[in-house]
């Protein structure tokens, strides 16, 4: 079942269309990367989602219910992360949780229990300061914590890491990958090692249009090119290596100053040409590898 | 209604912590106390004052002077203080971006109007009683019981105008986004106000009038049917501000 569709969405802001007719459906339990680059339309597609903006065109359904602007009933199925979170400063971490457990209208014996166990997962069941006093990667752990307080369906996080140290960053993808499997996560960014790391579908958004779409290992196999990576000891190695390559293999080169790209349809009878001209030429690379598709190859060919 | 109250609850912990409600309440204790003593002291004082030879007839002073300095300060720097306390009600939240998190777990977006105008509308309710409540104290204490002709009508006057101040900063906050569109819509709705002061006739339908014109019911030159109109008009753009500002936070793009 798919817990987020998104039909045609259409959004512009004045004269600039920044959402030029968003399609695609979100399977439940599944962990989806929305990426795409800064002003991308990210933001605005899960503002609309929530039912924070009004869009132009086109419809959004949650769990089979039309999200209606400035109406709130679907938001009950979601949990919201925004890029950063801002809280009640004179609040205390169990306060704001309590808080957001009554708005969501959650029994004041479920509060006390889901929030005690939210504060453990996200690390803060210690802290008893004022939110005020929280560095910024506390807050963004609190505020998975207050958007997963409700036991959302659906949690939407907007490029959750990236304003967040290191530290904080592995933290924060710790936590949705520890909700995995329960929660149905949509993760927005533009850090692409992020996606690699815990998502198993992603879509990338560039121009206001879904550009790429699919599993993660889906995208990976069609995107596939069997190519070839060497890296050489010395210039003139790279030289006379090039010298000796068939014209079968020299027509599609990507070359460095000692390394070099190959690409060709047929991998093996490539690696075999490669590996013999090295012997006969005694040339010894420093580094031969064949090379799979990254997330950031998949996103710089989509959005060029 | 469960979160209606739950953010009621919200607005009263913000107002302690932020020591809104205790700066609220501290200053109109202290007006409530100055009122009887200044009414008391300042012609003891004009007294004492070498004018030169020229004598200064002072009358001896009165309750009503007590009053008179209650609805001047009520009038003006209470009504100032409400405003300054009061002005980013809506604005803040909505500007900072506090508000996402809370809308975005279900509440109704008119919920927060209500329950931002409800905790508003109290604290002032309360920290106008206990000013009230300390100048009749002193003003008994100081001239013994004095008759208040239309009280009820005299004293609720100023706290229905603060109702409406407070219902116009939540419109402003809620038009704007920010703290000085709400400064800027309550400022200039009563620099207008004040200007229609020039049409003696409409004064009894001006709700500015009641900002302290009400003393004018317990020294007797007025009587209530001078007051009643803009007391029904103020109550109505009291609520027309707080509808409005709730059609229009439902149709806001956050």
């Amino acid at each position: 079942m798919d817990i987020l569709c998104i039909e045609h969405l259409l959004k512009s802001f004045r004269e600039s269309e920044v959402i030029k007719g968003i399609s695609l459906s979100v399977p439940e339990g599944s962990v989806y990367g929305f990426i795409g680059e800064n002003g991308a339309g990210k933001t605005t597609t899960m503002k609309i989602i929530l039912g924070l903006l009004k869009p132009d065109g086109g419809k959004v359904t949650v769990c089979n219910e039309t999200v209606r602007f400035g109406m709130t009933a679907t938001n009950r199925h979601i949990g919201y992360l925004p890029d950063v979170p801002e809280f009640y400063n004179y609040m205390r971490p169990k306060e704001y949780l309590r808080f957001c457990g009554e708005i969501a209208g959650l029994t004041d014996s479920s509060i006390g229990k889901r929030s005690d166990y939210l504060l453990d997962v996200v690390g803060l069941k210690k802290t008893d300061k004022k939110i005020g006093g929280f560095s910024r990667g506390m807050k963004q752990r609190l505020g998975v914590a207050s958007a997963l307080i409700n036991s959302p369906k659906l949690l939407i996080c907007d490029e959750p890491t990236s304003a967040l140290d290191p530290v904080g960053r592995k933290e924060v993808l710790d936590i949705l990958g520890q909700i995995r499997g329960k929660t149905t996560v949509i993760f927005s960014t533009h850090i692409l090692s992020d996606v690699e790391r815990i998502c198993d579908h992603a879509a990338v958004l560039h121009n206001g249009k879904i550009v790429l779409d699919g599993t993660l290992s889906e995208l990976k196999a069609k995107h596939k090119k069997d190519s070839l990576f060497i890296d050489f000891l010395s210039v003139s190695d790279k030289a006379l290596f090039c010298e000796k390559l068939p014209r079968e293999f020299s027509g599609n080169i990507e070359a460095n100053e000692a390394d070099l790209i190959l690409h060709s349809g047929n991998l093996q009878a490539m690696e075999k040409t490669v590996l013999q001209i090295l012997s006969q030429n005694d040339i010894m690379p420093r580094r031969f590898e064949i090379l799979a598709p990254t997330i950031e190859n998949l996103f710089l060919e989509a959005v060029q | 209604m469960k979160s209606f109250f739950s953010f009621c609850k919200k607005e009263l912990l913000e107002n302690y912590r932020t020591y809104r409600f205790i700066v609220l309440l501290a200053i109109f204790a202290v007006f409530g106390l100055m009122n009887p003593i200044v009414a008391k002291i300042i012609p003891e004082l004009l007294t004492t004052v070498d004018l030169g030879g020229i004598t200064v007839e002072v009358p001896e002073p009165a309750a009503i002077d007590s009053w008179m300095q209650f609805f001047k300060n009520i009038g003006q720097m209470g009504l100032l203080v409400l405003v300054i306390v009061f002005c980013g009600i809506t604005a803040a939240d909505l500007s900072k971006g506090t508000l996402i998190n809370i809308l975005t777990k279900g509440m109704k977006r008119h919920t927060v109007i209500y329950s931002k105008f409800t905790i508003a509308a109290l604290l002032w309710t309360v920290s106008y009683l206990l000013s009230l409540i300390i100048t009749y104290v002193y003003t008994v204490y100081y001239w013994g019981s004095h008759d208040l002709p239309y009280a009820f009508l005299a004293f609720s006057a100023p706290l229905v105008f603060g109702y409406f101040l407070i219902s116009l900063m939540i419109l402003g906050g809620i038009c704007f986004k920010s703290l000085y569109g709400s400064l800027i819509t309550t400022g200039g709705i009563v620099i207008l106000m004040n200007l229609l002061g020039i049409f003696p006739k409409l004064g009894k339908y001006n709700p500015v009038s009641l900002s302290g014109g009400t003393l004018e019911l317990l020294n007797g030159q007025k009587v209530p049917g001078d007051f009643i109109p803009a007391v029904i008009i103020c109550l109505i753009l009291t609520v027309s501000c707080i509808i409005g500002a709730t059609l229009l936070f439902d149709r806001k793009q956050l």
